[in-house]
């Protein structure tokens, strides 16, 4: 089971584009680590205005923090985030500086 | 990372508390630490009136840092951090628990870049980050 929690702030992220990204997560997740792209569930959390902060400041960043099964090689871990990097800025229009991507494994029980 | 998590009761702070907890938590990880500024991600989540949140109900601080760090310095961090919480939502610092939980850093990639380990950072990832700041 694949799970990705994305906390995006508000009014940074198009309530319309949120399926077309989640599709797209599930499809690359599942290109590197397996699995069927229908069982991977992702959570929007949106952050109202004035109440998500970067280096103090108010934040545009979004974080995208996955959970896989444990035991993908670093080279391929780095790669999956590379690629949902990639297609979150090539969606979204953000930069590299206001993503955060994450490819944790999954803690059992 | 690191990003902190902080649970509040519904209307609790006003925006200006929000931000001054977000600058003091800035100011003391990264004097803890010496990570970059931009790194440093605070969130407030509300938690209406009869409901409860992922860790019960009240106040809550939940930190999510790299690995790497010993037991002294995670525990002062989680104290100097509470202690600035409490102050600015004047509440007692014994009425916010918290937890710090980490991840290896390789585990994430933020600004581009998949995060050093506490200790490793080279000028490079430094220069990255002010470079970032600089342009915000």
């Amino acid at each position: 089971m694949i799970t990705f929690n994305c906390t995006i702030q508000e009014g940074i992220v198009p309530e319309d584009l949120r399926p077309r990204l989640a599709s797209e997560l599930a499809r690359i997740s599942t290109g590197f680590v397996g699995g069927n792209p229908d069982e991977v569930s992702v959570n929007w959390i949106e952050i109202p205005h004035g109440f998500g902060f970067r280096g103090g400041r108010l934040s545009t960043t979004s974080a995208v923090r996955g959970e896989i099964p444990p035991g993908l090689q670093q080279e391929t871990r780095v790669e999956l985030m590379q690629s949902i990097q990639d297609m979150w800025m090539d969606l979204t229009g953000c930069t590299t500086d206001e993503l955060v991507v994450s490819a944790r494994d999954r803690r059992d029980g | 990372m690191p990003h902190y998590r902080c649970f509040i009761p519904q209307d609790a702070l006003s925006f200006d508390q929000r931000q001054e907890i977000a600058l003091a938590f800035t100011d003391i990880h990264c004097g803890s630490t010496g990570a970059p500024r931009s790194f440093v991600s605070v969130t407030f989540l509300e938690t209406p009136e009869g409901q409860t949140h992922e860790h019960g109900v009240g106040y809550y601080l939940d930190g999510g840092n790299r690995a790497g760090r010993s037991e002294e310095v995670k525990q002062q961090l989680l104290s100097d951090l509470t202690q600035a919480f409490a102050r600015v939502a004047n509440v007692a610092p014994e009425d916010i628990p918290g937890r710090i939980t980490e991840n290896p850093a390789s585990w994430t990639m933020e600004g581009g870049f998949v995060l050093p380990e506490p200790g490793e950072e080279g000028p490079e990832w430094y220069a990255a980050a002010e470079a970032a700041a600089a342009a915000d």
